[in-house]
């Protein structure tokens, strides 16, 4: 029997809903989860179940404002998880942070409830690094789907300047959102689910 | 070489408009292979340290430059590659997706003014490559073929937004260029369809959009159309993301009225050749004496690169946010020319787009796969053209079922057939190479004899009628059968479920098996 096969299963990183969701069984509360407990697939139209969508890659702008909320089996827009560095590439937010719309999602719904919502290991969600260091990741998560390339990259020659310079320009992505944050919830179409 | 011509009608009329959608929705598909060819020739997203070295290598045999120079040379040429390469896939990616919709436009043309369904498959049937637009003159070749300046030639004669002259010295000859565009026949249907066909029209199956009141939405067609997806995206130097497509730059439109019908075609022609306003400045397809188009002129960007600058009526809306297909065309094919002569100056460097381009042989045949005695090959080919065959099928089908199983069909099939199953095949099938006695001009020289080619999806139509079985299990006997022949690389398409087994089932006469794919633990059902 699988190990998650009893679990909540969830998008991503501090979108768990108890204690001990997230995929290596040691968050305390809700929205503390480490990783996704869904079954892992890695794009649109592949996914194993409801609310096993991700989000922010191929889809339509009314699938991108609702993260991880798919109806059905086949209807999720994206792979899991929702590493900090993806971002929208279609729709009112476009070039902004899916991972922290998909947080502000989970902590609306979760308005009021208990046990009450818990910070998020990262504050922008998973780097690829850090999901790729869980111990119960068996097949590594990397940033690149699609024909495009890898979303956390740089074209420097040096390892080190590339690492530092995709870092510091999916750092302004993030914090960009962040400030963003309020309008991109306004911007999304009305009843797009 | 089969000569296989789509017929434009030099006249609109009440007793030949059927013929005449039915052929504007066969230039609408021809596009699609077309395009869609060139964009699995190019390898968008190589690694690049393998490029630098490669570069870095053969900037250091003539032994002319210091290490220096030679480490900021090759940094500089492998990015004029990677951006490049990225941007015009993406380029060619979001036109494919506005001619997935223009399909759709005209087809709902057709569906409510001439009240009767297109009929893709019959298109299928018919289209094979090397094709022509007869009625134009001069004639041009249509391919399926990798990325190179005379291919994006041919895309700019099929979207170029005014009659053009070709080889203007043989217009001087001949004193007369008598030329149409696709945009000219879609103005004769408009008004063949403003006199004769006002409306209101009966209504029957369309893809639509959304309905704009959003309390409305819930039970009216869901959204499926979508301009961009990270297919669209490329990066600049700086590898910033750059989108493609501007999200409002077309949707769906139903047809209900004359009103409609002409808003869906005028939405066609802007999209492809721009908004066509009177004394706004706009670039043109012009031939030069060495009979390739005239470049745009390439400036200085922002972030290290080039870049061309257009005019207002280059794009396709007059907010100016995107460009039209002529314009993203005319704009790839500028700055591949710069590009290429850049690296002809360069001792020791290759052709600019033997970097990202696979060697692929333009129309390729299914023929030319069974005699290279390649099996896994030949399969892959026979399964793509399977695939393409059935995204016709599958779209075919939405105009004979009602919104609800439209949306099934698009989630559960044509978007996956798109995104993950033809690309699949498309992005697998040059792993494969084999050799050919074609013949092959390139640069204006014709050589013969054997070469050797990587695969390409050859676009030829796969005949589901000559099995008994329905064509979805055609298309799983081949997964098998591809799946027996190269189990490295196939062996999972037999045993993920939501890939190809999760497929719809329908059928060739539209019928569709109820709840497939199978959607448990969940209470959703498919109305079909």
């Amino acid at each position: 029997m699988s190990h998650l096969e009893k679990k909540e299963l969830h998008v991503c990183m501090g979108l768990n809903s108890c204690k001990n969701e997230g995929i290596s069984n040691k968050n305390d509360c809700a929205g503390q989860g480490d990783c996704a407990t869904a079954v892992g697939h890695p794009c649109h139209t592949l996914n194993a179940c409801k609310g096993q969508g991700a989000c922010g890659l191929f889809g339509t702008t009314e699938e991108f404002c609702h993260p991880g909320e798919n109806d059905c089996r086949n209807q999720g827009s994206c792979g899991v998880p929702i590493l900090a560095s993806r971002f929208f590439m279609q729709g009112p937010n476009k070039g902004l942070s899916v991972w922290q719309l998909a947080r502000k999602r989970f902590e609306e719904k979760r308005n009021g409830l208990k046990p009450k919502t818990g910070s998020s290991p990262q504050p922008f969600g998973p780097t690829q690094e850090y999901v790729n260091n869980l111990p119960n990741i068996t097949d590594k998560i990397s940033a690149s789907c699609g024909q495009s390339g890898n979303r956390s990259c740089s074209y420097a020659n040096d390892p080190v300047e590339r690492s530092t310079k995709a870092k510091e320009r999916v750092l302004k992505m993030k914090e960009e959102s962040k400030k963003k944050l309020p309008e991109m919830l306004s911007r999304c179409p009305k009843n797009a689910k | 070489m089969t000569k296989h011509k789509l017929e434009l009608s030099g006249k609109v009329t009440k007793d030949n408009i059927e013929e005449v959608m039915q052929q504007a929705i066969a230039l609408e598909l021809a596009t699609i292979p077309t395009y869609l060819s060139t964009y699995y020739s190019i390898n968008r997203a190589q690694d690049q340290d393998v490029l630098y070295a490669k570069i870095h290598k053969q900037l250091s045999i003539s032994r002319l430059r210091s290490p220096e120079e030679i480490d900021k040379l090759a940094q500089e040429f492998k990015l004029d590659v990677l951006v490049y390469a990225n941007k015009s896939a993406a380029l060619i990616m979001s036109v494919v997706i506005e001619e997935m919709l223009h399909l759709a436009l005209a087809s709902n043309v057709k569906q409510a003014v001439c009240q009767s369904a297109p009929d893709l498959m019959g298109i299928g049937k018919v289209l094979s490559f090397p094709a022509y637009l007869a009625g134009h003159k001069p004639e041009f070749e249509i391919d399926t073929a990798k990325l190179s300046l005379d291919q994006l030639t041919t895309f700019l004669q099929i979207e170029s937004p005014k009659e053009f002259d070709k080889f203007h010295l043989e217009k001087q000859k001949q004193g007369i260029v008598d030329y149409k565009t696709i945009g000219g026949l879609y103005l004769m249907i408009e008004e063949c369809v403003r006199k004769n066909f006002p409306g209101p029209y009966k209504q029957r199956p369309q893809l639509l959009p959304p309905d704009k009141n959003p309390d409305k939405r819930k039970n009216n067609p869901k959204p499926f159309y979508s301009q961009n997806s990270v297919n669209t995206v490329h990066y600049d130097r700086d590898h910033k993301p750059k989108f493609a497509s501007a999200d409002d730059s077309g949707e769906l439109v139903g047809v209900h009225d004359s009103k409609t019908a002409i808003e869906a075609m005028k939405l066609i022609c802007e999209q492809g050749e721009g908004v066509k306003k009177k004394d706004i400045p706009q670039h043109f397809l012009h031939f030069g004496e060495n009979k390739m188009p005239i470049p745009m002129p390439v400036v200085d960007d922002t972030d290290g690169g080039k870049k061309v600058e257009f005019f207002e009526g280059d794009y396709d809306d007059v907010e100016g946010k995107e460009p039209a297909h002529f314009a993203k065309f005319l704009e790839a094919y500028s700055l591949g020319h710069h590009y290429q002569d850049k690296f002809k100056e360069i001792e020791g460097l290759d052709d600019f787009f033997s970097y990202f381009v696979y060697n692929q042989d333009k129309n390729p045949t299914q023929a030319d796969y069974e005699a290279s005695g390649n099996t896994a090959l030949a399969l892959c080919s026979k399964l793509g053209n399977a695939v393409f065959a059935y995204i016709l099928l599958m779209i075919e089908t939405c105009y004979h079922k009602d919104e609800s199983t439209q949306y099934d069909l698009f989630m559960y099939g044509i978007h996956k057939s798109m995104i993950w199953l033809l690309s699949g095949v498309g992005n697998q099938i040059n792993q494969y190479t084999y050799t050919s006695g074609n013949q092959v001009a390139e640069n204006g020289k014709i050589t013969y004899g054997t070469q050797a080619y990587k695969g390409a999806l050859t676009f030829e139509y796969f005949a589901f009628e000559k099995s008994f079985s329905r064509p979805k299990a055609q298309i799983m006997d081949l997964v098998e059968q591809l799946a027996a022949a190269d189990p490295t690389n196939w062996g999972w398409a037999i045993d993920s479920e939501n890939y190809f087994p999760s497929l719809p089932d329908v059928g060739l006469d539209h019928s569709i098996v109820p709840d497939m794919p199978k959607v448990p633990s969940t209470p959703y059902k498919h109305h079909h």
